[in-house]
């Protein structure tokens, strides 16, 4: 089998970047299979787990749309937060779980992606209690946002609405996709086994239920140590 | 997975066997593997999977298969290397599909590639082994040896080459060294540590235990290299087997295998070969 199969084979290789059939696979195959198979949207956030290091070092990626994403609407995100980095600096300090936080503006979100241990409700009512006039200030600028200030006030709430925007993190290794999608519908993970071959199919119809994803749970120089225990170790500590 | 000629450009699992000659005449083996992740949980159920995944004749998909796999939103085959009539990877699919504990394996497996130099891959020893600290204390672990010129793979799209590795790293450790570093990951309560078919998560705590330097390719590749023996269980005090049943079995194969050829002695190679 040493030819490479003729033009056709060579032809119907190159199918997957040839714009016509990009366009058909964009709007009459996927759609198809979303009407066929779509899937859930899959939760925020990093999954429930018992283990030490699992609780330490845990990744943030929250979305939060613009209530106005015009340059005016974006410069009110800006001075929102320019207006109380001290109030930032003041509550990381105190909060002392965090291990980097910081803002993005990206394209039509003010993002907040962090680094942080412990329980994610702990983390958040920790925030409010340290700095709820930062995220009522940033509530002004988010759509839904209105809702939520001030945030003392509307604790739970405003943990749902935070969970709901902190991005899926999609499973580290890729074959967890299956038995997550199966969860996320009541089914028991993996009984029957799914064809391999349908992974890909499996991932694109999450990324049309979650169009925007963390890729896997984040890298990390140091896994399984806790902010406290850095400090502790290196004589900066409390 | 089990194809006996040597391909060096085709996608397929590498090995990498380490000896370390320590003090006193004592010595420990660490055999490793590119694959992360193994194919079964049990010496059993490995048999079987090899059974199912012996290679078997391939063909090309054909145009019209093609595109029904496109269409499904799957990927096709990938044709057949030129001259290439034979491969596992129908079969383990297929055994797959039946055996989620397969899966992980088997995806890694056929999406594996070639490295470009044996010294641009990662090797992994898959199982867990039980290490005692200096206090007594015992902790489950993996190695893996990461390259410090980091990992890189042919290109797929480009005909494969047939021999070049061998010949890579003679002509890499004339002008100067290579070398690995050797991590051990943490295992935590709730990990598997008899199962090499499940992956821990990649935060656990991971050391970094030290580097392995490449300096020369022995001459005389048939005594100091074919005629060695390695094996997973030659252990210093201090490194442990876990119970995995899969590490179990290796004992005696590799010591058998090792008769059978006519290997140099490993410690345990008075089992019948
Ligand atoms: C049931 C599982 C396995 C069986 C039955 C098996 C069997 C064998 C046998 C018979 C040999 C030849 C030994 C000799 O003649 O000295 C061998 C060599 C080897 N195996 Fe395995 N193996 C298994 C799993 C693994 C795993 C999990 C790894 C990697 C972590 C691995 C890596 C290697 C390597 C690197 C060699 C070559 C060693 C050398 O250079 O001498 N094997 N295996």
């Amino acid at each position: 089998m040493s030819d490479d199969g003729g033009w056709l084979n060579r032809y119907v290789n190159t199918l997957p970047e040839r714009g016509w059939f990009q366009f058909l696979s964009k709007y009459v195959v996927v759609p198809y299979w979303v009407w066929r198979e779509g899937k859930p949207k899959l939760p925020g956030g990093p999954r429930p787990s018992q283990q030490p290091s699992d609780s330490t070092q845990r990744m943030m990626n929250l979305l939060m749309p613009l209530k106005d994403p015009s340059p005016i609407g974006r410069a009110k995100a800006v001075m929102a937060l320019a207006q109380n980095v001290d109030e930032i600096y003041a509550g990381l300090d105190n909060v002392g779980t965090v291990h980097s936080a910081r803002f993005l503006l990206v394209e039509d979100y003010i993002c907040m992606i962090s680094v942080y241990d412990g329980d994610f409700s702990n983390y958040i009512r920790d925030f409010i209690a340290t700095i709820g006039s930062v995220f009522d200030a940033l509530m002004q600028v988010v759509e839904g946002g209105d809702k939520l200030a001030p945030c003392e006030h509307n604790v739970e709430a405003f943990i749902d609405w935070v969970r709901a925007h902190d991005l899926f993190q999609a499973p580290d290794f890729p074959i967890e996709m299956f038995g997550l999608q199966d969860a996320q519908v009541g089914k028991v993970p993996n009984h029957p086994p799914h064809a391999l071959q349908t992974l890909p199919r499996a991932l694109i119809l999450q990324l049309h239920a979650n169009r925007n994803i963390s890729l896997g749970g984040g890298y990390r120089g140091y896994p399984g140590f806790s902010a406290a225990q850095i400090r502790q170790k290196l004589g900066v500590g409390w | 997975m089990g194809v006996v000629e040597e391909h060096d450009g085709w996608s397929d699992v590498r090995g990498m066997a380490v000896r370390f000659h320590l003090a006193e005449g004592r010595s420990t083996d660490l055999v490793s593997m590119t694959l992360p992740v193994f194919f079964a949980p049990t010496p059993k159920t490995f048999l079987d999977f090899a059974r199912k995944a012996r290679p078997a004749r391939c063909r090309r998909e054909t145009p019209w298969e093609k595109i029904k796999d496109y269409l499904r939103l799957q990927l096709p085959m990938p044709d057949p290397y030129p001259g290439q009539t034979e491969r596992p990877n129908e079969g383990a699919i297929a055994f797959a599909n039946d055996h989620f504990w397969a899966q992980a394996a088997v995806l890694d497996a056929s999406s594996i590639g070639a490295p470009v130099s044996y010294v641009r891959a990662d090797y992994h020893a898959v199982h867990t082994f039980v290490v005692t600290g200096k206090e007594g204390e015992k902790r489950q672990v993996r190695f893996t040896w990461a390259p410090v010129a980091g990992i890189l793979d042919t290109d797929p799209l480009k005909p494969p080459v047939d021999a070049y590795l061998q010949d890579d790293l003679k002509k890499r450790l004339a002008h100067g060294t290579e070398r690995f570093t050797l991590m051990m990951q943490i295992g935590e309560a709730g990990d598997d540590f008899e199962d090499s078919t499940r992956q821990w998560p990649p935060h656990r705590k991971r050391v970094m235990m030290g580097t392995l330097t490449l300096d020369h390719v022995p001459e005389d590749q048939q005594a100091l290299c074919e005629k060695l023996s390695f094996n997973p269980w030659h252990l210093t005090p201090g490194i442990d087997p876990s119970g995995d049943p899969v590490l179990k079995i290796r004992k005696d194969v590799y010591a058998y295998s090792s008769n059978r050829r006519g290997g140099i002695p490993c410690p345990f190679s008075g089992a019948k070969g």
